[in-house]
This record gives C-alpha cells, sequence and structure tokens, in this order.
C-alpha cells in the first residue's frame, strides 16, 4: 500500500529524515514510536505530502508521490490523516466538516453526503451532534469528528499523528477504541503514538525512530519485550 | 419653529444634504472595488510567487508612503495628463479611494489570513481539496469575520477621506460647504453642521463595530 525508499527530508540545513525504508502493507496497522524530534511527525506528513520530501521515494497505492506529474489532491483524498490538534473546520458544523470533502470532491449532493456521514458519526458514537460547532465538543469528542472527517473520502489509508497527545486522559479511551474498531475492520493504519499500550495491542508491526532513522522495527512482540538496539532499550525503559 | 428654521445652522442643509449623498455614494462605491483591490493584493501579499508578491508590496508600500491629497491630484490631474483625456471628478474621486482603501485593506485581510491557524490549511489539503477550494470554504469564511471591525475602521476613514475631493471640485459635503459660506460668510455656523453630519455616521458605525468586535471575541 506504501512504499517509502531513502526517503530525505531537511528543513533548511536540518536534516530530520535521513533516508527511511519502510513498506506498508494493505490492512497493516504500523505504529511509530520514537522520542520528541525523531522525525516520526515529518515521516507521517511526507506520506501524503504536507511536507515536501527532499530526496528518495514514496509510493503511495502505486503511485509515486515524487512524480511531478501526480494529483496530488487525487492522492490525498484517498490517504486519510487525523491530526494531533484535530484541525477541525469551527465555522461549520460536526456533519458539515464530516460532508465537506464528499460535496466539494466527490460532487455528491447534500444528502448524499449526509448518509455517508451519518452513519459515521454514529459509528464514532456521535450521532446526536450533528447540528453542534466544534467549540462546544470535549477535544475527545473533536478527535472523533476528527477521523470521521477523514472516513467520509473512503480513504484506503488512514495516517494518525498523535491522535491523543493533546487531550486529556480521561478522553483518550474513546478515541483509541475508535481507532480499534477501525483496526479490526481492516483499514490500513500508520500511527505516531505514545500510546504504548495501543502499539502493543493493536500495532501488527511497531517502528522505532530516532534522529530521523528507523532504528528498529517488529512485531510489538519483538519491540517491546526484546528489543535488540539499545537506543530502543533505553526509550522503553523511559516510557513502559 | 420659525426661528430654528430660519437659522443660520439650518439652511445650509439642503446644499450639505446634497453634498453628503456624494460623500456616501464615492466611500460605498470606492470601498467596494477597494475591497476587490484589497482582497487581491492581500492574498498577493500571502503568495509564495515572488513576482505577485514584489507586485503587491510595491503597491501597498507606494499608496501608504505617500498622502492622500497627492494620489487626488495624481489621479485627476496626472493620469489626466497621461492618457489624454478628460477624467471625470467622480470617476476619479471613486478610483482614489478604491487606490487608496485597496493598499490598506490588503493589509487587513493579510493579516486576517495569516492569523487561522494552519491546520486548518492542512486538514483541509488533508481531505483533498485543492488550495483554491480550501481558501474559498475554510481559510476566507474565518478570515472574513476578523476582517469585519478593521474594515468597519477603514469605512470612517475613507469616509473622512472624501472631505478632499473639495480640491478638485467634487461637490461632496466639504466642497458643497465652501462654496455656500462664501456666499453667505456663515463658516461657522455651516462647519459645524458638517461636522455634526460626519459624526452622526462616523459614532454609530463606531459603537456598532465595538459591539461586533466584543461578539466576535477577537
Amino acid at each position: 500500500m506504501i512504499q517509502v525508499k531513502d526517503l530525505h527530508k531537511s528543513f533548511g540545513k536540518l536534516e530530520v529524515l535521513k533516508g527511511i525504508d519502510a513498506e506498508i502493507k494493505e490492512k497493516e496497522v504500523v505504529c511509530v514510536i520514537g522520542p520528541s524530534g525523531s522525525g516520526k511527525s515529518t515521516f507521517l506528513r511526507c506520506l501524503n505530502l504536507l511536507e515536501e520530501v527532499t530526496s528518495g521515494e514514496v509510493y503511495v497505492d502505486g503511485e509515486s508521490l515524487t512524480d511531478p506529474k501526480i494529483d496530488i489532491n487525487s492522492i490525498r483524498s484517498r490517504v486519510g490523516m487525523v491530526f494531533q490538534h484535530f484541525n477541525l473546520f469551527p465555522h461549520m458544523t460536526v456533519l458539515e466538516n464530516i460532508t465537506l470533502g464528499p460535496r466539494k470532491i466527490k460532487g455528491y449532493t447534500d444528502a448524499q453526503a449526509e448518509a455517508v456521514a451519518l452513519p459515521l458519526l454514529e459509528k464514532v458514537g456521535l450521532s446526536d451532534k450533528a447540528r453542534v460547532y466544534p467549540e462546544s465538543l470535549s477535544g475527545g469528542q473533536k478527535q472523533r469528528v476528527a477521523i470521521a472527517r477523514s472516513l467520509a473520502m473512503e480513504p484506503k489509508v488512514m495516517l494518525f499523528d498523535e491522535p491523543t497527545s493533546a487531550l486529556d486522559p480521561e478522553l483518550v479511551g474513546d478515541v483509541l477504541q475508535v481507532m480499534k474498531d477501525l483496526a479490526s475492520e481492516g483499514m490500513t493504519m500508520v500511527v505516531v503514538t505514545h500510546e504504548m499500550g495501543f502499539a502493543k495491542e493493536v500495532g501488527d508491526r511497531v517502528i522505532f525512530m530516532d534522529e530521523g532513522i528507523v532504528m528498529e522495527e517488529g512485531s510489538p512482540n519483538q519491540i517491546f519485550e526484546d528489543p535488540q538496539n539499545s537506543r530502543t532499550q533505553s526509550f522503553l525503559s523511559k516510557v513502559l | 419653529m420659525e426661528v430654528f428654521l430660519n437659522s443660520e445652522y439650518i439652511k445650509p442643509m439642503p446644499y450639505l444634504l446634497e453634498g453628503l449623498v456624494y460623500t456616501l455614494l464615492i466611500t460605498f462605491a470606492g470601498l467596494f472595488f477597494g475591497f476587490i483591490i484589497g482582497a487581491f493584493t492581500g492574498l498577493g501579499r500571502l503568495s509564495k510567487n515572488k513576482f505577485i508578491y514584489g507586485l503587491s508590496s510595491v503597491y501597498v508600500e507606494v499608496i501608504r508612503g505617500t498622502p492622500l491629497l497627492a494620489q487626488i491630484l495624481f489621479i485627476y490631474f496626472g493620469l489626466s495628463q497621461l492618457m489624454d483625456i478628460n477624467m471625470h471628478k467622480l470617476v476619479a474621486a471613486i478610483l482614489a479611494i478604491a487606490l487608496n482603501a485597496g493598499a490598506y485593506i490588503a493589509e487587513i485581510v493579510r493579516g486576517a489570513v495569516h492569523s487561522i491557524d494552519k491546520g486548518q490549511m492542512e486538514a483541509g489539503r488533508s481531505i483533498g481539496l485543492t488550495k483554491g477550494q480550501t481558501m474559498r470554504y475554510i481559510i476566507w469564511p474565518q478570515a472574513f469575520k476578523r476582517m469585519i471591525p478593521p474594515l468597519g475602521n477603514q469605512f470612517v476613514i475613507s469616509l473622512k477621506d472624501t472631505s478632499l475631493f473639495s480640491a478638485i471640485a467634487v461637490g461632496e459635503m466639504v466642497y458643497k460647504a465652501k462654496t455656500y459660506y462664501a456666499t453667505t460668510f456663515t463658516p461657522f455656523e455651516t462647519l459645524t453642521m458638517v461636522c455634526v453630519l460626519y459624526l452622526l455616521i462616523t459614532i454609530p458605525t463606531s459603537i456598532y463595530l465595538r459591539r461586533v468586535e466584543r461578539r466576535l471575541d477577537v
């Protein structure tokens, strides 16, 4: 589904990604962990070109993102993204947030778009919030709306950029539950996270990044129970 | 009643009100075009394209760095000479307000759009909207709300600026007053009423704007 080959990304002189190789298969849930500043969010943002790639190649769904002829908007509509700070559109109701993409990109009528949005709202447990504005929602509810908004475009892959980091601890559970449900339905997911419990339980594979490279990767069991790399060991000893 | 109507304060009113019509016409028409100019230039100031950015910046700096009276004379006399035409005074006046206010509105637009969280653009792009669609459906509606108070301010400023058109004999309120008291020798009474008429528009506008500002909480 996603192939990454020798991906480099620099901001000015600062090289944040120093040659990443990775592959994400269909229906796989890959969790990316690592200390702050390790480049894991930048890596994720390169997968839908929110960050321009400095060198290397990224293939999504068979198409090369670095090909200048690529229609990036079409790729982005197939790759969902959920942000740490939700980024809901505050001037639109919850329902309008979710239906915007289907209406403007897929050309759905209001009724068609609502037929897509309402079941998604039910799925994230917020059917009663369709007509309210985001400001009246809690952080956890906002993030669940953001997930529904992404799903409304029927993406083939979902990228999560620390989706629970900005939430009060008691609100994390609901968001993680939605993500678990999604994983069990077979959604391909790449999750940058500090939730080691989630990575252990839901992840098919865990990638540990530090200083712009992939230090170690393997099944959650391998990474959490028997890490080989000394940096992985020291990181995990601090967070577990 | 008779005494009041015959007072030197009331007698110029028909002339002044006639002038007020022009004052308002120039202000509204000028700001209408000024907003269009300002919207494009303001976005131009945020463009990554160096040519568009440069052009917008030069325009804004030139207008903001020169006095309006000079701009008015330049447009009415200078442009007429250059293009060898006889520009209608009203056209010159509306053009001058549009070009002048456009530069200030450009800064209002730039500031408002710039103040919208970067994540909004990212969220729009990540669901597959183009840059233009994201601007239109997501950034602009939010930014526009934040523009309302400063645009109201600009309305008050431009309204007062129209008095400068008396320099090219456009029949706005101040010009009407000048021609009136030239024959009656009552400049004190006449100009008092001019100020009263301006204030009757500007003070309610300011009060209204303060209320909007509080409601928007920006």
